[in-house]
Protein backbone atom coordinates (compact mmCIF):
# COMPACT_ATOMS: atom_id res chain seq x y z
CA UNK A 1 0.00 0.00 0.00
CA UNK A 2 3.10 2.49 0.70
CA UNK A 3 4.77 1.72 -2.53
CA UNK A 4 1.23 2.45 -4.48
CA UNK A 5 1.21 5.71 -2.29
CA UNK A 6 4.70 6.68 -3.35
CA UNK A 7 4.11 5.75 -6.92
CA UNK A 8 1.00 7.24 -7.45
CA UNK A 9 2.83 10.61 -5.37
CA UNK A 10 5.88 10.22 -8.02
CA UNK A 11 3.43 10.35 -11.13
CA UNK A 12 1.73 13.61 -9.50
CA UNK A 13 5.32 15.40 -9.18
CA UNK A 14 6.38 14.49 -12.01
CA UNK A 15 2.83 15.92 -13.49
CA UNK A 16 3.73 19.10 -12.21
CA UNK A 17 7.26 19.30 -13.23
CA UNK A 18 6.07 17.96 -17.06
CA UNK A 19 3.87 21.03 -17.33
CA UNK A 20 5.54 22.46 -20.68
CA UNK A 21 7.26 19.11 -21.82
CA UNK A 22 3.97 18.37 -22.39
CA UNK A 23 2.63 21.17 -24.36
CA UNK A 24 5.66 21.40 -26.51
CA UNK A 25 5.06 20.62 -30.04
CA UNK A 26 7.80 19.02 -32.22
CA UNK A 27 5.99 18.90 -35.67
CA UNK A 28 8.87 17.37 -37.51
CA UNK A 29 8.49 14.35 -35.02
CA UNK A 30 4.82 14.01 -35.31
CA UNK A 31 3.66 10.51 -34.18
CA UNK A 32 7.08 9.09 -33.96
CA UNK A 33 7.39 5.59 -32.00
CA UNK A 34 9.07 5.22 -28.94
CA UNK A 35 12.57 5.92 -28.06
CA UNK A 36 14.99 7.06 -25.21
CA UNK A 37 13.47 10.43 -24.90
CA UNK A 38 10.06 9.44 -25.11
CA UNK A 39 9.64 5.76 -24.13
CA UNK A 40 6.25 6.30 -25.82
CA UNK A 41 6.46 7.82 -28.50
CA UNK A 42 4.77 11.31 -29.36
CA UNK A 43 1.40 11.91 -30.80
CA UNK A 44 0.67 13.46 -34.49
CA UNK A 45 1.95 16.81 -33.09
CA UNK A 46 5.20 15.30 -32.14
CA UNK A 47 4.28 15.72 -28.65
CA UNK A 48 5.68 13.61 -25.63
CA UNK A 49 2.93 10.93 -24.89
CA UNK A 50 4.42 9.75 -21.70
CA UNK A 51 4.80 13.43 -20.29
CA UNK A 52 0.89 14.18 -21.01
CA UNK A 53 -0.47 11.13 -19.92
CA UNK A 54 1.95 11.81 -16.51
CA UNK A 55 0.57 15.73 -16.44
CA UNK A 56 -2.90 14.53 -17.80
CA UNK A 57 -3.33 12.09 -14.16
CA UNK A 58 -4.03 16.21 -12.55
CA UNK A 59 -7.03 16.69 -15.14
CA UNK A 60 -9.08 14.23 -12.47
CA UNK A 61 -6.61 14.09 -9.43
CA UNK A 62 -7.49 17.74 -8.48
CA UNK A 63 -11.59 17.26 -9.25
CA UNK A 64 -11.61 14.17 -7.27
CA UNK A 65 -9.61 15.57 -4.12
CA UNK A 66 -12.30 18.46 -4.19
CA UNK A 67 -15.25 16.31 -4.86
CA UNK A 68 -14.43 14.17 -1.63
CA UNK A 69 -13.91 16.94 0.40
CA UNK A 70 -17.33 18.60 -0.33
CA UNK A 71 -19.09 15.33 -0.35
CA UNK A 72 -17.80 14.35 2.98
CA UNK A 73 -17.82 17.62 4.37
CA UNK A 74 -21.77 18.01 3.51
CA UNK A 75 -22.86 14.24 4.09
CA UNK A 76 -20.94 13.21 7.18
CA UNK A 77 -22.97 15.89 9.28
CA UNK A 78 -25.85 15.73 7.55
CA UNK A 79 -25.92 11.57 7.73
CA UNK A 80 -24.78 11.85 11.59
CA UNK A 81 -27.57 14.45 12.50
CA UNK A 82 -30.13 12.17 10.54
CA UNK A 83 -28.50 8.67 12.57
CA UNK A 84 -28.60 10.53 15.67
CA UNK A 85 -31.66 12.49 15.83
CA UNK A 86 -33.82 9.96 13.27
CA UNK A 87 -37.42 11.08 12.83
CA UNK A 88 -37.99 14.18 10.81
CA UNK A 89 -34.30 14.63 10.30
CA UNK A 90 -33.66 11.23 9.30
CA UNK A 91 -37.26 11.30 6.59
CA UNK A 92 -36.43 14.84 5.38
CA UNK A 93 -32.08 13.38 4.88
CA UNK A 94 -33.70 10.48 3.03
CA UNK A 95 -35.83 12.64 0.60
CA UNK A 96 -33.10 14.56 -0.27
CA UNK A 97 -30.99 11.67 -1.05
CA UNK A 98 -33.45 10.09 -3.19
CA UNK A 99 -34.05 13.51 -5.04
CA UNK A 100 -30.35 14.36 -5.71
CA UNK A 101 -30.26 10.40 -6.85
CA UNK A 102 -32.83 10.94 -9.54
CA UNK A 103 -30.81 13.08 -11.74
CA UNK A 104 -27.94 10.85 -13.25
CA UNK A 105 -24.54 12.12 -12.40
CA UNK A 106 -23.32 12.59 -15.65
CA UNK A 107 -26.69 14.78 -16.62
CA UNK A 108 -26.27 16.77 -13.35
CA UNK A 109 -22.65 17.54 -14.27
CA UNK A 110 -22.91 18.51 -18.21
CA UNK A 111 -25.72 20.79 -17.14
CA UNK A 112 -23.51 22.17 -14.43
CA UNK A 113 -20.52 22.62 -17.24
CA UNK A 114 -23.06 24.43 -19.33
CA UNK A 115 -24.10 26.64 -16.78
CA UNK A 116 -20.89 27.47 -15.06
CA UNK A 117 -18.46 26.93 -17.86
CA UNK A 118 -16.34 22.91 -18.05
CA UNK A 119 -13.46 23.49 -15.05
CA UNK A 120 -12.09 21.49 -13.08
CA UNK A 121 -13.93 23.37 -10.43
CA UNK A 122 -17.10 22.69 -11.43
CA UNK A 123 -16.71 19.28 -11.92
CA UNK A 124 -15.15 18.19 -8.77
CA UNK A 125 -17.68 20.59 -7.33
CA UNK A 126 -20.63 19.10 -8.57
CA UNK A 127 -19.84 15.51 -8.49
CA UNK A 128 -19.17 16.35 -4.51
CA UNK A 129 -22.47 17.80 -4.35
CA UNK A 130 -24.41 14.99 -5.99
CA UNK A 131 -22.32 12.08 -4.17
CA UNK A 132 -22.87 13.63 -0.27
CA UNK A 133 -26.34 12.39 -0.17
CA UNK A 134 -25.25 8.76 -0.87
CA UNK A 135 -22.79 9.36 1.80
CA UNK A 136 -25.38 10.69 4.02
CA UNK A 137 -27.31 7.62 3.51
CA UNK A 138 -24.69 5.17 4.37
CA UNK A 139 -23.91 7.36 7.60
CA UNK A 140 -26.98 7.29 8.14
CA UNK A 141 -27.56 3.65 8.11
CA UNK A 142 -24.37 2.90 10.04
CA UNK A 143 -25.53 4.85 13.07
CA UNK A 144 -28.64 3.71 13.14
CA UNK A 145 -27.06 0.12 13.38
CA UNK A 146 -24.83 1.12 15.91
CA UNK A 147 -26.82 3.76 18.06
CA UNK A 148 -28.06 0.57 19.49
CA UNK A 149 -25.02 -1.34 20.21
CA UNK A 150 -24.29 -2.42 23.78
CA UNK A 151 -21.14 -0.56 23.60
CA UNK A 152 -22.74 2.80 23.05
CA UNK A 153 -25.59 1.97 25.98
CA UNK A 154 -22.09 1.81 28.09
CA UNK A 155 -20.66 4.79 27.35
CA UNK A 156 -23.89 6.82 27.90
CA UNK A 157 -24.18 5.44 31.26
CA UNK A 158 -20.62 5.80 31.73
CA UNK A 159 -21.23 10.02 31.30
CA UNK A 160 -19.28 10.06 28.23
CA UNK A 161 -20.66 13.35 26.56
CA UNK A 162 -22.89 12.81 23.44
CA UNK A 163 -20.45 14.55 21.37
CA UNK A 164 -17.81 12.27 21.81
CA UNK A 165 -19.63 9.00 21.74
CA UNK A 166 -21.27 10.50 18.20
CA UNK A 167 -17.57 12.26 17.10
CA UNK A 168 -15.28 9.62 18.58
CA UNK A 169 -16.67 6.68 18.83
CA UNK A 170 -19.85 6.07 16.23
CA UNK A 171 -18.30 8.86 13.46
CA UNK A 172 -14.39 8.15 13.60
CA UNK A 173 -14.30 4.53 14.80
CA UNK A 174 -17.26 3.11 13.30
CA UNK A 175 -17.54 4.80 10.29
CA UNK A 176 -13.98 5.64 8.71
CA UNK A 177 -13.67 2.57 6.76
CA UNK A 178 -17.01 3.53 5.15
CA UNK A 179 -15.99 7.15 4.69
CA UNK A 180 -12.53 5.56 2.92
CA UNK A 181 -14.82 3.43 0.67
CA UNK A 182 -17.37 6.11 -0.12
CA UNK A 183 -14.43 8.09 -0.97
CA UNK A 184 -12.87 5.73 -3.27
CA UNK A 185 -16.12 5.01 -5.10
CA UNK A 186 -16.04 8.92 -5.94
CA UNK A 187 -12.88 9.16 -6.86
CA UNK A 188 -13.49 6.57 -9.16
CA UNK A 189 -16.94 8.35 -10.50
CA UNK A 190 -14.87 11.35 -10.84
CA UNK A 191 -12.09 9.65 -12.84
CA UNK A 192 -14.66 8.20 -15.23
CA UNK A 193 -16.98 11.36 -15.36
CA UNK A 194 -13.29 13.78 -16.40
CA UNK A 195 -12.21 11.23 -18.73
CA UNK A 196 -15.84 10.46 -20.62
CA UNK A 197 -16.04 14.73 -21.05
CA UNK A 198 -12.79 15.09 -21.99
CA UNK A 199 -13.51 12.73 -24.89
CA UNK A 200 -16.90 13.55 -26.22
CA UNK A 201 -15.56 17.04 -26.26
CA UNK A 202 -16.94 20.47 -25.43
CA UNK A 203 -17.60 20.19 -21.71
CA UNK A 204 -14.47 18.25 -20.64
CA UNK A 205 -10.74 19.29 -20.50
CA UNK A 206 -10.00 21.42 -23.85
CA UNK A 207 -6.94 20.44 -25.81
CA UNK A 208 -4.24 21.37 -25.63
CA UNK A 209 -4.73 20.75 -21.94
CA UNK A 210 -4.08 17.17 -21.70
CA UNK A 211 -6.59 14.54 -20.20
CA UNK A 212 -6.71 10.50 -20.70
CA UNK A 213 -10.09 11.02 -22.64
CA UNK A 214 -9.21 13.88 -24.75
CA UNK A 215 -5.55 12.14 -25.80
CA UNK A 216 -7.86 9.24 -27.00
CA UNK A 217 -10.15 11.40 -28.77
CA UNK A 218 -7.15 13.50 -30.33
CA UNK A 219 -5.73 10.29 -31.69
CA UNK A 220 -8.95 8.83 -33.19
CA UNK A 221 -8.67 7.30 -36.64
CA UNK A 222 -4.80 8.28 -36.87
CA UNK A 223 -2.15 6.10 -37.89
CA UNK A 224 1.20 6.05 -36.58
CA UNK A 225 2.52 5.70 -33.31
CA UNK A 226 -0.16 3.48 -32.02
CA UNK A 227 0.80 4.33 -28.12
CA UNK A 228 -0.23 7.87 -28.59
CA UNK A 229 -3.90 6.43 -28.15
CA UNK A 230 -3.05 2.64 -26.64
CA UNK A 231 -0.85 4.25 -23.46
CA UNK A 232 -4.24 6.46 -22.08
CA UNK A 233 -6.75 3.66 -23.18
CA UNK A 234 -4.58 1.57 -20.64
CA UNK A 235 -4.04 3.63 -18.58
CA UNK A 236 -7.10 4.11 -18.37
CA UNK A 237 -8.79 0.73 -18.32
CA UNK A 238 -5.47 -0.10 -15.33
CA UNK A 239 -6.47 2.60 -13.14
CA UNK A 240 -10.32 2.21 -13.45
CA UNK A 241 -10.15 -1.83 -12.44
CA UNK A 242 -7.26 -0.80 -9.92
CA UNK A 243 -9.64 1.50 -8.30
CA UNK A 244 -12.74 -1.00 -8.42
CA UNK A 245 -10.65 -3.85 -7.16
CA UNK A 246 -9.51 -1.84 -4.23
CA UNK A 247 -12.88 -0.95 -3.53
CA UNK A 248 -14.01 -4.71 -3.35
CA UNK A 249 -13.10 -6.54 -0.41
CA UNK A 250 -15.48 -9.45 -1.34
CA UNK A 251 -13.67 -10.10 -5.14
CA UNK A 252 -9.82 -9.67 -3.36
CA UNK A 253 -10.37 -12.39 -0.50
CA UNK A 254 -12.14 -14.43 -3.49
CA UNK B 1 -65.78 -13.85 8.00
CA UNK B 2 -61.79 -13.58 10.42
CA UNK B 3 -60.56 -15.06 6.94
CA UNK B 4 -62.27 -11.95 5.05
CA UNK B 5 -61.37 -9.49 8.06
CA UNK B 6 -57.71 -10.43 7.56
CA UNK B 7 -57.88 -10.28 4.04
CA UNK B 8 -59.26 -6.78 4.37
CA UNK B 9 -56.47 -5.81 6.71
CA UNK B 10 -53.66 -7.13 4.58
CA UNK B 11 -55.27 -5.33 1.03
CA UNK B 12 -55.18 -2.39 3.64
CA UNK B 13 -51.87 -2.60 4.88
CA UNK B 14 -50.45 -3.21 0.96
CA UNK B 15 -52.54 -0.21 -0.47
CA UNK B 16 -51.21 1.89 2.72
CA UNK B 17 -47.81 0.96 2.05
CA UNK B 18 -47.75 1.14 -1.77
CA UNK B 19 -49.17 4.80 -1.29
CA UNK B 20 -46.40 5.41 1.31
CA UNK B 21 -43.93 4.89 -1.75
CA UNK B 22 -45.60 6.17 -4.87
CA UNK B 23 -45.82 9.71 -2.27
CA UNK B 24 -42.12 9.48 -2.28
CA UNK B 25 -40.98 9.26 -5.53
CA UNK B 26 -43.48 12.12 -6.41
CA UNK B 27 -41.63 13.61 -3.75
CA UNK B 28 -37.99 12.60 -5.14
CA UNK B 29 -39.17 13.69 -8.84
CA UNK B 30 -40.00 17.15 -7.31
CA UNK B 31 -37.21 18.00 -5.16
CA UNK B 32 -34.91 16.81 -8.73
CA UNK B 33 -36.72 19.33 -10.69
CA UNK B 34 -36.35 21.93 -7.43
CA UNK B 35 -32.45 21.55 -7.86
CA UNK B 36 -32.71 21.85 -11.17
CA UNK B 37 -34.37 25.12 -11.19
CA UNK B 38 -32.00 26.41 -8.29
CA UNK B 39 -28.91 25.21 -10.21
CA UNK B 40 -30.27 27.83 -13.34
CA UNK B 41 -30.70 30.24 -10.97
CA UNK B 42 -27.40 29.82 -9.81
CA UNK B 43 -25.83 30.59 -13.23
CA UNK B 44 -23.51 33.25 -13.37
CA UNK B 45 -24.76 36.93 -13.62
CA UNK B 46 -28.42 35.39 -15.29
CA UNK B 47 -29.05 32.14 -16.96
CA UNK B 48 -30.41 34.32 -19.88
CA UNK B 49 -26.94 35.66 -20.30
CA UNK B 50 -25.73 32.51 -21.37
CA UNK B 51 -27.71 31.96 -23.90
CA UNK B 52 -28.27 35.34 -25.92
CA UNK B 53 -26.01 38.43 -26.75
CA UNK B 54 -28.56 40.55 -27.34
CA UNK B 55 -29.91 43.40 -23.79
CA UNK B 56 -33.97 42.86 -25.88
CA UNK B 57 -34.15 38.51 -25.93
CA UNK B 58 -31.83 38.69 -23.20
CA UNK B 59 -34.77 40.58 -21.26
CA UNK B 60 -37.49 38.60 -22.81
CA UNK B 61 -36.05 35.24 -22.12
CA UNK B 62 -35.57 36.54 -18.30
CA UNK B 63 -39.37 37.09 -18.19
CA UNK B 64 -39.93 33.82 -19.77
CA UNK B 65 -38.37 32.14 -17.53
CA UNK B 66 -39.31 33.74 -14.24
CA UNK B 67 -35.62 34.58 -13.26
CA UNK B 68 -36.30 37.53 -11.61
CA UNK B 69 -39.13 35.81 -9.32
CA UNK B 70 -38.11 33.59 -6.45
CA UNK B 71 -37.11 30.17 -6.99
CA UNK B 72 -40.31 28.77 -5.80
CA UNK B 73 -42.31 30.68 -8.23
CA UNK B 74 -40.60 29.70 -10.87
CA UNK B 75 -40.13 26.18 -9.78
CA UNK B 76 -43.81 25.60 -9.46
CA UNK B 77 -44.84 26.97 -12.81
CA UNK B 78 -42.33 24.49 -14.43
CA UNK B 79 -44.06 21.73 -12.62
CA UNK B 80 -47.39 23.06 -13.37
CA UNK B 81 -46.21 23.92 -17.06
CA UNK B 82 -44.72 19.99 -17.11
CA UNK B 83 -48.13 18.57 -15.97
CA UNK B 84 -49.76 20.43 -18.62
CA UNK B 85 -47.37 19.42 -21.16
CA UNK B 86 -45.65 22.59 -21.80
CA UNK B 87 -41.99 23.03 -20.75
CA UNK B 88 -41.59 25.91 -22.88
CA UNK B 89 -39.45 26.30 -26.07
CA UNK B 90 -36.08 24.98 -27.23
CA UNK B 91 -33.78 27.87 -27.63
CA UNK B 92 -30.76 26.73 -29.52
CA UNK B 93 -30.63 23.37 -30.85
CA UNK B 94 -34.41 23.27 -32.37
CA UNK B 95 -34.94 27.18 -32.15
CA UNK B 96 -38.86 27.49 -31.58
CA UNK B 97 -40.00 24.08 -31.39
CA UNK B 98 -41.60 22.77 -28.58
CA UNK B 99 -39.56 21.06 -26.08
CA UNK B 100 -42.07 18.28 -24.25
CA UNK B 101 -42.40 17.37 -28.26
CA UNK B 102 -38.71 17.11 -28.62
CA UNK B 103 -38.53 14.97 -25.36
CA UNK B 104 -41.22 12.52 -26.08
CA UNK B 105 -39.83 12.10 -29.29
CA UNK B 106 -36.44 11.38 -28.45
CA UNK B 107 -37.29 9.43 -25.90
CA UNK B 108 -39.56 7.34 -27.85
CA UNK B 109 -36.33 6.54 -29.82
CA UNK B 110 -34.01 6.00 -26.96
CA UNK B 111 -36.27 3.83 -24.73
CA UNK B 112 -35.50 0.13 -26.76
CA UNK B 113 -32.12 1.20 -26.44
CA UNK B 114 -32.08 1.74 -22.47
CA UNK B 115 -34.02 -1.55 -21.93
CA UNK B 116 -32.13 -3.89 -23.94
CA UNK B 117 -29.51 -2.76 -21.95
CA UNK B 118 -30.67 -3.59 -18.42
CA UNK B 119 -32.51 -6.44 -20.17
CA UNK B 120 -28.75 -7.48 -21.05
CA UNK B 121 -27.01 -6.82 -17.89
CA UNK B 122 -29.53 -8.79 -16.14
CA UNK B 123 -29.16 -11.78 -18.41
CA UNK B 124 -25.97 -11.69 -18.38
CA UNK B 125 -25.69 -11.35 -14.25
CA UNK B 126 -27.90 -14.18 -13.64
CA UNK B 127 -25.52 -16.91 -15.24
CA UNK B 128 -22.20 -15.16 -13.96
CA UNK B 129 -23.65 -14.92 -10.38
CA UNK B 130 -23.24 -18.82 -10.53
CA UNK B 131 -19.61 -18.31 -11.58
CA UNK B 132 -18.28 -17.83 -8.07
CA UNK B 133 -15.24 -16.03 -7.02
CA UNK B 134 -13.32 -16.30 -10.56
CA UNK B 135 -16.56 -14.65 -12.13
CA UNK B 136 -16.60 -11.88 -9.81
CA UNK B 137 -13.46 -11.21 -10.04
CA UNK B 138 -13.10 -11.28 -13.94
CA UNK B 139 -16.54 -9.08 -14.55
CA UNK B 140 -15.06 -6.73 -11.94
CA UNK B 141 -12.05 -6.28 -13.71
CA UNK B 142 -13.17 -6.26 -17.20
CA UNK B 143 -16.78 -4.14 -16.46
CA UNK B 144 -14.78 -1.00 -14.65
CA UNK B 145 -13.50 0.09 -18.13
CA UNK B 146 -15.87 3.17 -18.99
CA UNK B 147 -18.40 3.09 -21.35
CA UNK B 148 -16.77 5.42 -23.87
CA UNK B 149 -13.68 3.14 -23.33
CA UNK B 150 -15.45 0.01 -24.26
CA UNK B 151 -16.68 1.60 -27.12
CA UNK B 152 -13.54 3.05 -28.05
CA UNK B 153 -11.88 -0.28 -27.56
CA UNK B 154 -14.46 -2.40 -30.16
CA UNK B 155 -15.10 0.26 -32.48
CA UNK B 156 -11.09 0.35 -33.42
CA UNK B 157 -10.92 -3.13 -32.96
CA UNK B 158 -13.65 -3.88 -35.44
CA UNK B 159 -12.83 -0.66 -37.93
CA UNK B 160 -8.93 -2.01 -38.42
CA UNK B 161 -10.01 -5.90 -38.55
CA UNK B 162 -12.55 -5.20 -41.21
CA UNK B 163 -9.62 -3.10 -42.86
CA UNK B 164 -7.33 -5.49 -42.93
CA UNK B 165 -9.07 -7.92 -44.32
CA UNK B 166 -10.79 -5.72 -47.11
CA UNK B 167 -6.89 -4.66 -47.81
CA UNK B 168 -5.89 -8.33 -48.40
CA UNK B 169 -9.06 -8.63 -50.08
CA UNK B 170 -10.30 -11.18 -48.05
CA UNK B 171 -13.74 -9.37 -46.94
CA UNK B 172 -15.89 -7.22 -49.28
CA UNK B 173 -16.54 -3.61 -47.51
CA UNK B 174 -19.50 -4.22 -44.86
CA UNK B 175 -22.28 -2.37 -44.15
CA UNK B 176 -21.38 -0.86 -41.26
CA UNK B 177 -18.20 -0.14 -41.89
CA UNK B 178 -16.71 2.43 -40.77
CA UNK B 179 -18.45 2.88 -37.32
CA UNK B 180 -19.01 5.52 -36.49
CA UNK B 181 -20.34 6.95 -39.57
CA UNK B 182 -22.06 4.40 -41.47
CA UNK B 183 -25.68 4.02 -40.22
CA UNK B 184 -26.39 0.47 -39.22
CA UNK B 185 -27.82 -2.06 -36.68
CA UNK B 186 -24.61 -2.69 -35.49
CA UNK B 187 -24.34 0.61 -33.89
CA UNK B 188 -27.54 -0.01 -31.59
CA UNK B 189 -26.11 -3.38 -30.74
CA UNK B 190 -22.71 -1.79 -29.89
CA UNK B 191 -24.65 0.46 -27.61
CA UNK B 192 -26.92 -1.70 -25.88
CA UNK B 193 -23.61 -3.82 -25.62
CA UNK B 194 -21.47 -1.14 -23.42
CA UNK B 195 -24.41 0.39 -22.14
CA UNK B 196 -24.83 -3.29 -20.39
CA UNK B 197 -21.25 -3.87 -19.93
CA UNK B 198 -19.13 -0.47 -18.74
CA UNK B 199 -18.85 1.41 -16.20
CA UNK B 200 -19.23 -1.49 -13.45
CA UNK B 201 -22.28 -1.47 -14.61
CA UNK B 202 -22.30 -5.47 -15.19
CA UNK B 203 -20.04 -6.17 -11.70
CA UNK B 204 -22.77 -4.14 -9.92
CA UNK B 205 -25.35 -6.43 -11.12
CA UNK B 206 -23.08 -9.40 -10.76
CA UNK B 207 -22.21 -8.89 -7.40
CA UNK B 208 -25.89 -8.14 -6.02
CA UNK B 209 -26.80 -11.15 -8.02
CA UNK B 210 -24.00 -13.76 -6.11
CA UNK B 211 -24.58 -12.35 -2.91
CA UNK B 212 -27.87 -13.58 -3.04
CA UNK B 213 -27.60 -16.60 -4.46
CA UNK B 214 -25.46 -17.19 -1.87
CA UNK B 215 -27.15 -15.98 0.70
CA UNK B 216 -30.49 -18.29 -0.52
CA UNK B 217 -28.19 -21.13 -0.89
CA UNK B 218 -28.06 -21.25 2.80
CA UNK B 219 -31.35 -19.87 3.74
CA UNK B 220 -33.52 -22.41 5.91
CA UNK B 221 -36.42 -23.11 3.69
CA UNK B 222 -33.84 -23.70 0.63
CA UNK B 223 -31.93 -26.21 3.28
CA UNK B 224 -35.77 -27.69 4.47
CA UNK B 225 -36.90 -28.12 0.75
CA UNK B 226 -33.41 -30.05 -0.08
CA UNK B 227 -33.78 -32.32 3.21
CA UNK B 228 -37.13 -33.25 1.71
CA UNK B 229 -35.72 -34.06 -1.59
CA UNK B 230 -38.01 -30.93 -3.33
CA UNK B 231 -36.73 -28.63 -5.83
CA UNK B 232 -35.96 -25.43 -3.92
CA UNK B 233 -35.44 -23.32 -6.97
CA UNK B 234 -38.73 -22.01 -7.87
CA UNK B 235 -39.30 -20.43 -4.42
CA UNK B 236 -35.30 -19.71 -4.30
CA UNK B 237 -35.89 -17.76 -7.49
CA UNK B 238 -38.68 -15.81 -6.57
CA UNK B 239 -37.12 -14.77 -4.07
CA UNK B 240 -34.32 -13.62 -6.17
CA UNK B 241 -36.88 -11.12 -7.83
CA UNK B 242 -37.09 -8.33 -5.06
CA UNK B 243 -33.17 -7.98 -4.53
CA UNK B 244 -32.77 -7.83 -8.24
CA UNK B 245 -35.42 -5.93 -9.54
CA UNK B 246 -33.44 -2.90 -6.85
CA UNK B 247 -30.29 -3.24 -8.03
CA UNK B 248 -31.49 -3.14 -11.67
CA UNK B 249 -33.82 -0.16 -10.57
CA UNK B 250 -30.86 1.15 -8.87
CA UNK B 251 -28.72 0.80 -12.61
CA UNK B 252 -31.32 2.64 -14.45
CA UNK B 253 -29.75 6.11 -13.30
CA UNK B 254 -25.95 4.77 -14.38
CA UNK B 255 -27.85 3.80 -17.75
CA UNK B 256 -29.33 6.94 -18.24
CA UNK B 257 -25.95 8.17 -17.52
CA UNK B 258 -24.39 6.47 -20.06
CA UNK B 259 -27.01 6.88 -22.79
CA UNK B 260 -25.64 10.64 -23.34
CA UNK B 261 -21.79 8.82 -23.91
CA UNK B 262 -23.42 5.92 -26.48
CA UNK B 263 -25.49 8.49 -28.43
CA UNK B 264 -22.62 10.88 -28.99
CA UNK B 265 -20.04 8.44 -29.21
CA UNK B 266 -22.39 6.57 -31.74
CA UNK B 267 -23.94 9.19 -33.46
CA UNK B 268 -27.71 7.67 -32.68
CA UNK B 269 -29.99 9.77 -32.39
CA UNK B 270 -31.75 9.51 -29.11
CA UNK B 271 -32.39 11.87 -25.81
CA UNK B 272 -28.96 11.14 -24.94
CA UNK B 273 -27.65 12.78 -27.71
CA UNK B 274 -29.97 15.75 -27.32
CA UNK B 275 -29.16 16.44 -24.21
CA UNK B 276 -25.26 16.74 -24.67
CA UNK B 277 -26.62 19.25 -27.56
CA UNK B 278 -28.27 21.02 -25.70
CA UNK B 279 -25.63 21.45 -23.10
CA UNK B 280 -23.20 22.01 -25.67
CA UNK B 281 -25.20 24.93 -27.02
CA UNK B 282 -26.78 26.24 -23.82
CA UNK B 283 -30.36 25.18 -24.45
CA UNK B 284 -31.06 25.50 -20.74
CA UNK B 285 -35.10 24.82 -21.26
CA UNK B 286 -34.44 21.95 -23.30
CA UNK B 287 -31.56 20.43 -20.90
CA UNK B 288 -33.63 20.95 -17.50
CA UNK B 289 -36.78 19.00 -19.41
CA UNK B 290 -34.56 16.44 -20.07
CA UNK B 291 -32.87 16.18 -17.01
CA UNK B 292 -36.29 16.50 -15.28
CA UNK B 293 -37.52 13.51 -17.76
CA UNK B 294 -34.90 11.37 -16.26
CA UNK B 295 -35.82 11.85 -13.05
CA UNK B 296 -39.34 10.70 -13.71
CA UNK B 297 -37.83 7.80 -15.50
CA UNK B 298 -35.14 6.83 -12.38
CA UNK B 299 -38.19 7.48 -9.69
CA UNK B 300 -40.86 5.29 -11.97
CA UNK B 301 -38.27 2.29 -11.92
CA UNK B 302 -37.69 3.03 -8.56
CA UNK B 303 -41.26 2.68 -7.31
CA UNK B 304 -42.02 -0.18 -9.64
CA UNK B 305 -39.13 -2.22 -7.86
CA UNK B 306 -40.55 -1.03 -4.61
CA UNK B 307 -44.07 -2.14 -5.56
CA UNK B 308 -42.66 -5.49 -6.66
CA UNK B 309 -40.26 -5.93 -3.57
CA UNK B 310 -43.79 -5.15 -1.51
CA UNK B 311 -45.96 -7.27 -3.63
CA UNK B 312 -43.33 -10.46 -2.96
CA UNK B 313 -42.41 -9.92 0.54
CA UNK B 314 -44.95 -9.60 2.97
CA UNK B 315 -42.05 -8.33 5.77
CA UNK B 316 -42.30 -5.24 4.32
CA UNK B 317 -46.33 -4.16 4.39
CA UNK B 318 -45.41 -4.48 8.28
CA UNK B 319 -42.70 -2.25 8.31
CA UNK B 320 -42.73 0.84 9.79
Amino acid sequence: MRLTVAWVAVVLALGLAWGDRALEVVTPLASAGPGWETPLGRDHLGRDVLARLVVGAWSFVAPGALACAAALGLGVPVGAAAGWFGGLVATAQRALTASVESVPTLALVCLGAAIFGPTPLVLGALAGLAWAPRVAEAVRARLESLRQAELVLALEAHGVPPWRVLGHHLLWVGCRGLLARQALTLFAAVLTLETTLSYLGDLGVAEPTPSWGNMLSFEWGIDGNPWAAAAPALTLWAACAALAWLNEPEARRG
Amino acid sequence: MGASAMSVGRGGRLAFAALRRVVAAVGSVLGATLLLQALVGLAPGDAADLAANDPALRDALSAAWGLDEPLLTRWSRFVLGALGGDLGESLTVRPGASVWSLITAAAGRSSGLVAAALALGLGLALPLGFGGARARRLTLVFSAAPVFLALYAVMTGLNEGAWALIEAGKMERPGWFALPDADSGLRWALGACALAWGSSSLAELQAATADELTRLRRAPFVLAAQARGEPAWPVALRSLLPPLSEVAASQVAVTLGGLIVVERALQLNGAGSLFWQACRLRDLPLACGLAAAAALVVAGARLTSDLTRLWLDPRLREAP
